[in-house]
């Protein structure tokens, strides 16, 4: 059985930015108590099912996970261990907001097992943070990353987004030197998408704010890619970047189709061609759990051409390329010609320009 | 009915100057229909024509009023049909002019008087809609009283709409239009003024006996064509079928012919008996339906091909003046260049293909017809992509209509400079009054069928009218421009325009095209060419981003989804040399200058 994950969905948030479209949902922290024991109740109904899987990461994600307390936190990753079969040394990551944390609730968060940590950080220029409705400000990201160091932490992720409007070349690079300058393990950085269902989302729509521009957006990506090299980190997947030894454990298993659980409001899970998630709304989701019955919402299997896409889309966006020898010449060839793909000894791997691309390159590979 | 008893009449007006109100009103008094069951604009009996307020099928209505048998033969108000407008006149002794006392006389007003008129009928002037706070009758009459060479105090004034005058209207109509003549012992003589199509029957033809009688069931024949056919019932309607044994000289009413094709029974054709007993001519008159405007119809579903002809073929059973042909466009697969009488009848066809047939069109910039000569010969094109490219020929011969604009004269200088603009001439112009002017000028017919109507609408706050007739045909320096994209021509594209012009439009299409083109992976060149010149010329930049930023767990499904979408999009598209283009791009490019039409 290949290596799974767990993932924890904690659907809290002090806020809701402009630009999220996550199951996630500001003003109902009163449910935490409740949201818990059902997070412990669905872990042992669907522990059973997965009998004999190892598990190498647990993964908490949001919404806000720290908005719930410590000792919750605590409770709830001792409690998987119980019912999962998790590795000794499983790679166990918590989201953080920069503004909600400090030493004492990162060293308790370390001490219960959590042992990487991921921030939005998104920005360092003010204007920018204000404009994606992020309550924070450069220098808490700072502080955060000193209190993560001192409660212990040495592996640390820190989410960037880039392209918001507003936001020249210059000031991203200010970020990214920024964010190198803290030395952070791990660094995401994410062109800003606009997705329908957001305020943002019908800003653009309406007209009253600007959609981000891609060509922009094309550069920002070619100085982070070179910026980030320079500092040593690789870029593993499109949008992330690691130190060697570094990279996300969690995240590599969605991205090589490995199984995983989904625990809470709106998770997926997934494993042998079958993709299911839970209902969305909390409220439903812990009536159904309360009910003693697992709360899905929805399935999907993969039939045999909906799995060759998704493994050709994800072995691109690793950048670990896909073999030459499963698509005809005639489909590749233009693209290797045009400087999108280089073929690396039988593996046709996205270049810079490529990545950027990826979309057409799935296209066109697949027809 | 005693043949002296007999009025068969029109009633002439500008649109919305209220033929289709008046005619109600005299329905409802004549009570051929009980109030109850009046539905506004009974007349006007497609949906499309309710839709827009105005008439496309002329049909005939027989009324007992006063012990006179009153026939109401309606016509169509619009430019496009001035021919069945003529044929529907033929069919008349007399008119009702009906003007809009706030409006007053319109270019229509005036085009047709001057057929109702040249056919040699007794007008019956009226003002209309005198209740209006802003009618002027007095201005007005006076107006029409000079038109018509009449004392303006004779001119009756009435209210469609409450109906108030209209029992004097019908009475001047009975006292001034005289009877029909016609003897009924003459070889028979039927002028066909309608034709419409009926599933279950075939072809219904809306006819006057001019000489002699048409019995219900007989051999008849049709001069235009020589087909024979029996005939099944002749009858009137009242404002129902109502068949009838026969009908007399001075007549009016339907035949079903027996025919099932309307190409069978033409519009101004003459229906006689077949054999020894049948007339040996015509009546006067008869012309071929000629199409002015010309398009290429295609499915944006190229599956779609066969239904279009079947659609087509069937729209053609009831719609004589319909033509078209097989065209193949390289950009838009397989489709047909459809003839039309006008821009209208253009809308009307494609909006009942779309709405009537449920099929999804692309229809190309309509154009008009080219006769092109070229070393003694000549051709006649209806397609620009079929033109000579680089003035390849020894001259080219395009349409030209007679047009009559009627404005106030604060307008005046906006409506020489559309003209002016449209390479217009002048013939001359005429004060109606001191406020309103009647122009006479010559312009291309291919000036006039993109938005010149829209326009002269705009540029004189909506008060200017337009009436036009063909006039021939003018040579003029015209050249094809065609739109290559990435060094492709695009023949759907290719437009026949004044060499003057060539320029502007060559920017103006690159331009519009550079918005509709998605970006490509590499630069795509928009060019404007005519011949191997480039004339204009606009770059789509190669597309530099399409990756989706995040994808983890919950992401996947979603995002394979999303790729599916923009495969199947792709798989849309219309492939042009390299280039990708959407339907969509072709819809918006081709379909700008259009909007005239459907506001007419």
């Amino acid at each position: 059985m290949s290596d799974a994950g767990i993932y924890v969905h904690i659907p809290f948030c002090l806020t809701r930015c402009g630009y999220c479209d996550f199951n996630a949902y500001a003003g109902l922290d009163d449910l935490q108590p409740r949201y818990l024991q059902a997070l412990l109740k669905e872990a042992e109904l669907a522990a059973p099912g997965w009998a004999g899987t190892p598990f190498v990461s647990v993964f908490l994600g949001g919404g806000t996970p720290t908005t719930m307390a410590p000792a919750d936190l605590r409770s709830l990753l001792v409690h998987l261990r119980d019912r999962f079969e998790m590795v000794a040394d499983a790679e166990v990551t918590v989201e953080a907001n920069p503004d909600t944390v400090d030493v004492g609730l990162l060293g308790a968060l370390h001490d219960a097992g959590y042992d990487r940590l991921s921030m939005g950080a998104q920005s360092f220029d003010p204007g920018v943070l204000a404009s994606l409705e992020r309550i924070h400000q450069p220098a808490s990201v700072r502080a955060a990353v000193g209190a993560a160091r001192q409660a212990g932490y040495h592996n640390v992720n820190l989410d960037l987004i880039y392209g918001t409007e507003g936001e020249t070349i210059e000031s991203w690079e200010r970020t990214l030197e920024e964010t190198i300058a803290l030395t952070p393990e791990h660094i995401s950085a994410y062109a800003l998408t606009i997705e329908p269902a957001t305020p943002l989302g019908r800003q653009v729509a309406a007209g009253t704010r600007a959609a981000p521009d891609p060509d922009l957006q094309a550069d920002m990506f070619g100085l982070a890619c070179e910026l980030l090299a320079g500092a040593g980190y690789r870029h593993y997947e499109i949008s992330n970047w690691a130190k060697p030894g570094f990279e996300c454990r969690h995240n590599l298993g969605y991205w090589e189709r490995r199984p995983y659980v989904g625990l809470g409001a709106g998770a997926h899970a997934y494993r042998d061609d079958v993709r299911w998630w839970n209902v969305r709304p909390p409220e439903t989701y812990m009536e159904k759990v309360e009910a003693g019955e697992l709360p899905i919402g929805g399935s999907e299997s993969l039939d045999p051409s909906d799995a060759y896409l998704e493994e050709v889309f994800l072995k691109l966006r690793i950048l670990e390329g896909v073999p030459a020898s499963w698509f005809e010449p005639d489909r590749y060839a233009p693209f290797v010609a045009s400087g999108l793909l280089e073929d690396e000894f039988g593996q046709l791997v996205p270049t810079e320009r490529g990545m950027l691309l990826l979309n057409e390159l799935v296209l066109g590979l697949t027809g | 009915m005693d043949q002296s008893k007999i009025r068969n009449f029109s009633i002439i007006a500008h649109i919305d100057h209220g033929k289709s109100t008046l005619a109600d009103r005299i329905l409802e008094i004549t009570e051929a229909v009980s109030a109850r069951d009046m539905r506004a604009q009974l007349l006007d009996s497609m949906d499309l024509e309710r839709e827009r307020g105005i008439t496309i099928k002329a049909q005939a209505v027989r009324l007992l009023h006063d012990g006179f048998e009153l026939n109401l033969i309606d016509t169509p108000g619009h430019v496009d049909f001035t021919y069945e407008v003529s044929r529907s006149l033929a069919a008349c002794e007399g008119a009702i002019l009906l003007v809009d006392a706030a409006q007053g006389l319109e270019a229509q007003t005036l085009a047709n008087y001057h057929l109702a008129r040249d056919a040699g009928l007794t007008i019956v002037p009226a003002l209309n809609k005198i209740d209006l706070p802003a009618a002027e009758p007095d201005k007005r009459a006076d107006e029409l009283g000079k038109l018509l060479d009449r004392d303006p105090d004779a001119i009756l004034r009435v209210s469609a709409k409450t109906g108030a005058g209209v029992q004097e209207l019908l009475r001047a109509v009975t006292d001034l239009v005289p009877p029909p003549v016609g003897n009924a012992d003459a070889p028979l003589q039927a002028l066909i003024f309608d034709s419409a199509f009926d599933t279950y029957r075939g072809v219904i033809t809306y006819v006057r006996v001019k000489e002699g009688r048409l019995p219900s069931r007989a051999t008849i024949k049709m001069f235009a064509t020589g087909i024979t056919s029996e005939a099944e019932e002749a009858g009137v309607m009242a404002p129902e079928a109502m068949p009838v044994d026969a009908l007399g000289p001075g007549e009016v009413g339907y035949l079903v012919t027996g025919l099932k094709d309307v190409h069978q029974a033409k519009v101004g054709d003459t229906i006689t008996i077949a054999g020894k007993a049948g007339a040996s001519e015509p009546l006067p008159g008869y012309r071929e339906p000629k199409p002015m405007v010309w398009s290429g119809l295609f499915p944006a579903d190229g599956s779609d091909y066969s239904a279009l002809r079947e659609a087509l073929d069937k729209l053609k059973l009831s719609d004589s003046a319909l033509v078209y042909e097989p065209e193949t466009s390289q950009a838009l697969g397989f489709g047909f260049r459809v003839g039309f009488l006008g821009l209208l009848h253009m809308d009307i066809v494609r909006e009942r293909l779309e709405r009537e047939f449920d099929l999804e069109l692309i229809s190309t910039a309509p154009n008009v017809e080219f006769h092109v000569f070229k070393a003694g010969e000549e051709t006649i094109v209806h397609n620009p992509a079929e033109m000579p490219p680089g003035g390849d020929y020894e001259r080219v011969e395009e349409p030209v209509v007679y047009a009559t604009i009627i404005t106030p004269s604060d307008y005046l200088g906006a409506v020489f400079e559309l003209c002016q603009g449209r390479r217009g001439e002048q013939v001359d112009m005429e004060y109606l009054t001191p406020e309103r002017i009647e122009v006479h000028y010559m312009l291309p017919l291919a000036e006039i069928v993109f938005d010149f109507f829209d326009q002269l609408k705009s540029r004189t706050r909506g008060y200017a009218s337009l009436d036009y007739e063909p006039w021939g045909f003018q040579e003029s320096k015209l050249v094809r421009v065609d739109v290559l994209l990435h060094g492709e021509p695009v023949d759907a594209f290719s437009s026949v325009i004044h060499r003057d012009k060539a320029y502007d439009y060559g920017k103006k299409m690159t331009e519009r095209l550079k918005e509709l083109i998605p970006r490509q992976l590499f630069d795509v060149a928009v060019q404007a060419a005519i011949g191997s010149k480039v004339i204009a010329r606009e770059t789509v930049k190669a597309k530099r981003k399409d990756v989706l930023a995040k994808c983890y767990g919950g992401d996947i499904t979603r995002k394979r989804k999303l790729l599916e979408t923009q495969k199947k999009g792709k798989e849309r598209m219309r492939r042009v040399g390299k280039v990708d283009v959407p339907q969509d791009a072709f819809i918006q490019a081709l379909r700008v200058d259009d909007k005239a039409a459907a506001k007419r």
